[in-house]
């Protein structure tokens, strides 16, 4: 999977461990900034009141 | 991942693969590899998914509870309204509105910067920016229960160490004009001989024995998240008892990390005084309690 996705980068090497970077911080931004306060409240172990 | 390096630009898969038509053992390598790279990378997921979790709610609500904290502070230079409570009956409402903070809670044993505005309700939303006000439970200083949840994990964790807490620490109120000292209740293996406990700490002077329809409440204790009636104007107590006392409960998940069963602190209003608009930086005395 990896070695597919860095065949596919183009040009020199410099460029390709800049996109490589770039891609992967992308990955962990859209995992901390979408992907996970989405799922977080649809988990059970976050509760602190107790019913009313 | 190719490691050879030269390999990438002649075309072949992979830098370990000789020379040759490809072999079916090929096939079930580059299988087995990929199913690798899929479950690391999903190893990885999941730890992120711990950092974030931990630290990043962290960061989001420590944000938003600075929001909430300025239009608070924004709110109370503008304006001043009188907040007199009198015999446990407030003659004058707090504006209460979802979502938006009307009070401060100070923990002096939590250290001196331990505060954080309560907001009103108890919303997932609301509690990402601090603790939250149990809709419909009383105001600050007034008799019946002051119910408050928090976070102990992640999202600025107000109430980490909650269970820290020794019977007559103090929690602090500030309300627009007034401070309220509550203190935690004896502990129920201290409830017994509480008139003998209590002379060892000049704090629990104040903090007496509570009418007998408060029989069950202790300082600290730990229930299944279905026993709302902790936060009743007399927790535990038959619905329509009427409360004697000003209680302050605060209420989060336990143990740390799970969401099994609640803990729950009561504390009970030992003082209250009126801000002194001509001395704004005169501030209780239990403020500077720090042990």
């Amino acid at each position: 999977m990896y070695g597919w996705i860095w065949r596919k980068l183009p040009g020199p090497l410099g460029v390709r461990i800049t996109l490589a970077t770039v891609l992967a911080l992308g990955v962990i931004a859209l995992l901390l900034f979408v992907v996970f306060p989405w799922l977080e409240p649809k988990l059970w172990f976050n509760n602190v009141t107790t019913e009313q | 991942m190719g490691t050879h390096e030269g390999d990438y630009d002649s075309g072949r898969l992979y830098g370990d693969l000789q020379d040759g038509p490809p072999q079916a053992g090929d096939r079930a390598r580059n299988v087995v590899r990929n199913l690798g790279e899929l479950l690391i990378t999903a190893g990885m997921i999941v730890l992120l998914f711990v950092v974030y979790e931990l630290y990043i709610t962290d960061l989001f609500s420590a944000g938003k509870q600075r929001e909430a904290t300025a239009a608070l502070d924004d709110e109370w230079q503008h304006q001043p309204g009188a907040d007199v409570v009198e015999g446990g009956e407030r003659t004058n409402k707090i504006e209460l509105e979802d979502g938006k903070g009307f009070a401060k809670l100070y923990i002096p044993k939590f250290g001196a910067d331990f505060h954080f505005t309560v907001l009103e309700g108890t919303s997932d939303k609301t509690l990402e920016s601090g603790p939250g006000h149990y809709k419909g439970t009383a105001l600050p200083g007034e008799h019946g229960n002051f119910a408050i949840a928090g976070h102990r994990v992640g999202k600025g964790a107000p109430f980490n160490d909650l269970d820290l807490l020794k019977s007559c620490d103090a929690v602090v109120i500030e309300t627009s004009t007034s401070w309220f000292t509550y203190r935690m209740l004896p502990v129920e293996s201290e409830a017994r001989r509480w008139e003998s406990v209590k002379t060892k700490s000049p704090r629990c002077e104040r903090v007496n024995k509570l009418g007998a329809e408060y029989n069950k409440v202790y300082g600290r204790d730990i229930v299944a998240p279905s026993q709302g009636g902790v936060i009743s104007p007399v927790p535990y107590a038959t619905p329509g008892t009427k409360p004697g006392v000003a209680l302050l409960t605060l209420t989060t998940c336990h143990p740390k990390f799970s969401d099994e069963q609640r803990l729950i602190v009561h504390l009970v209003l030992t003082d209250q005084e009126a801000k002194n608009p001509a001395a704004p930086n005169q501030l209780p005395a239990a403020l500077s309690e720090n042990d």
